[in-house]
């Protein structure tokens, strides 16, 4: 909880608008390692910047549901931007969140459906399946464009970032902690960071109506 | 800075819009429905008690379970019982009448997505068990309007019972505001009237508070109707639970 509150401080960090100066980039590389201290196999990492806003842009990002999975289970858009969820799989989903900075409810839609929805928030918004506990996603909704998916090696480039002193963030589903730091972007010049996150176990969650999950006899909370 | 900044972090967490209740009122439809593909069962108890010269007493119970068709479309399949005593008639207890009734909301569902004014049209066909000739149309048209906490609503509806040769109609008025105490909890008043359109029926209105809470998938609403005009007290209770 803590750990959110910290993350949604960092994203409403609106403090200035992006202008059209000649901009600088933020390259770097993430590291992922479990909490017993073991390096994690895979890992979907976003990297941020924070303080500064731009508009949002035209498109909108898919959050499939494949094989009773979200995929991808983890993206970033920016405020005032739409996620849809098709369902490509053979049966019902119904996607929901309850997080406090975006709730909806999509109700149960069939194989071939998509539905989708406006997020005009900066926060963090949880997502999951009313029938299937198993399904977890996670929106990251951004004060800016500046924002990257690092590689498989944990590496990224932030480009286009206006000139000044931000801070960067970088943020995968089941860390255990917000992974900051400060960094000083100069035009024309590469500034480069490091970034550790320390990844936990899937956070307990409760299905839409606020109780326990039952399926199959695995209680999912 | 850091106020402004804390500020916001509290911001993030306030709801858009209040989660209590399908219908905040008690004797009004609300503009809220299902999801799609989602189910609730729904009951509703009331009371109109001392009701014109005649001292009328009338209890109803009304069940039915709500379908989700679609995000704007929900179907009921009411049943209603109702017990009836007055000066000239004595008490008796029936399995009134069962029918098919549609809601319709014309915008989203969706918080972000929805204008602030969001209309709802309602309508229903039912039949008279013992009377199996008579038949009773009602239809709604509803609008509700909300921003920050306050919640106000307008629901203007009509019946028409059909019986083989003759006919009776009601315009049923009625208004509410309602305000978001808790996430879960409001509190409000409204207005609610039955309108006899001609001589074959009486007409009665109630104002009075009311309150709404939600609980997980459970919700509940009611009003205490005070009589201002041909009843003395008119209460009601609403509740569901969806699945």
């Amino acid at each position: 909880m803590r750990a959110t509150l910290v993350i949604i401080a960092g994203l409403a960090g609106l403090a200035a608008p992006a202008w059209a100066e000649p901009s600088g980039r933020v390259v770097g590389t993430v590291t992922v390692t479990e909490s017993d201290g073991k390096p994690a196999s895979t890992a979907d990492v976003i990297v941020y910047m924070v303080g500064f806003v731009e508009p949002a842009g035209d498109q909108v990002t898919k959050i499939e549901q494949n094989d009773r999975k979200f995929v991808p289970d983890l993206v970033a858009i920016t405020v005032n931007e739409r996620v849809s969820f098709p369902n490509n799989d053979q049966f019902l989903h119904n996607v929901f969140s309850q997080s406090g900075t975006r709730k909806f409810d999509l109700g149960s839609f069939k194989h071939g459906e998509a539905k989708d929805r406006l997020f005009p928030e900066a926060g963090v918004v949880d997502v999951y399946c009313n029938i299937h506990p198993e399904m977890a996603a996670t929106i990251l909704v951004l004060p800016n464009r500046r924002h990257t998916r690092a590689d498989a090696k944990g590496r990224f480039v932030l480009d286009g970032v206006p000139p000044g002193d931000w801070t960067v963030f970088a943020y995968t589903r089941r860390a255990t902690k917000p992974t900051s730091a400060k960094v000083t972007v100069n035009a024309g010049a590469d500034t480069t960071v490091d970034l550790a996150i320390v990844r936990g176990a899937e956070p307990a969650h409760l299905n839409k109506y606020g109780e326990r999950y039952h399926n199959g006899g695995q209680v999912y909370r | 800075m850091r106020i402004a900044l804390a500020s916001l972090v509290v911001a993030c967490f306030l709801p858009r819009t209040a989660d209590a209740g399908r219908s905040f009122y008690g004797w009004l439809y609300g503009t809220e429905v299902m999801p799609e593909r989602g189910v609730e069962l729904q009951t509703w108890i009331l009371d109109e008690n001392n009701k014109y010269a005649t001292h009328t007493q009338e209890s109803s119970i009304w069940w039915g379970p709500l379908i989700g068709i679609t995000d704007k479309l929900e179907l009921v399949l009411p049943i209603e019982m109702e017990w009836t005593r007055s000066d000239v008639e004595k008490g008796s207890f029936t399995f009134k009448r069962f029918g098919l009734e549609a809601r319709y909301r014309l915008v989203s569902q969706d918080p972000v997505d929805a204008p602030a004014f969001a209309p709802l049209v309602r309508v229903a066909v039912k039949r008279d068990v013992i009377a199996r000739d008579d038949v009773r149309v009602e239809a709604d048209a509803v609008g509700s309007y909300e921003v920050g906490s306050v919640h106000a609503l307008i629901d203007v509806g009509f019946i028409s019972d059909i019986q083989s040769g003759t006919q009776h109609s009601e315009l049923r008025p009625g208004g509410g505001v309602s305000v978001r105490v808790t996430d879960g909890l409001r509190v409000g008043a409204e207005v609610y009237s039955e309108l006899s359109l001609d001589s074959k029926g009486e007409s009665w209105a109630v104002v009075g508070p009311d309150v709404a809470w939600t609980h997980g998938r459970f919700w509940l609403s009611g009003a205490l109707g005070i009589g201002i005009y041909h009843v003395k007290v008119a209460p009601r209770v609403m509740w569901g639970i969806a699945f």
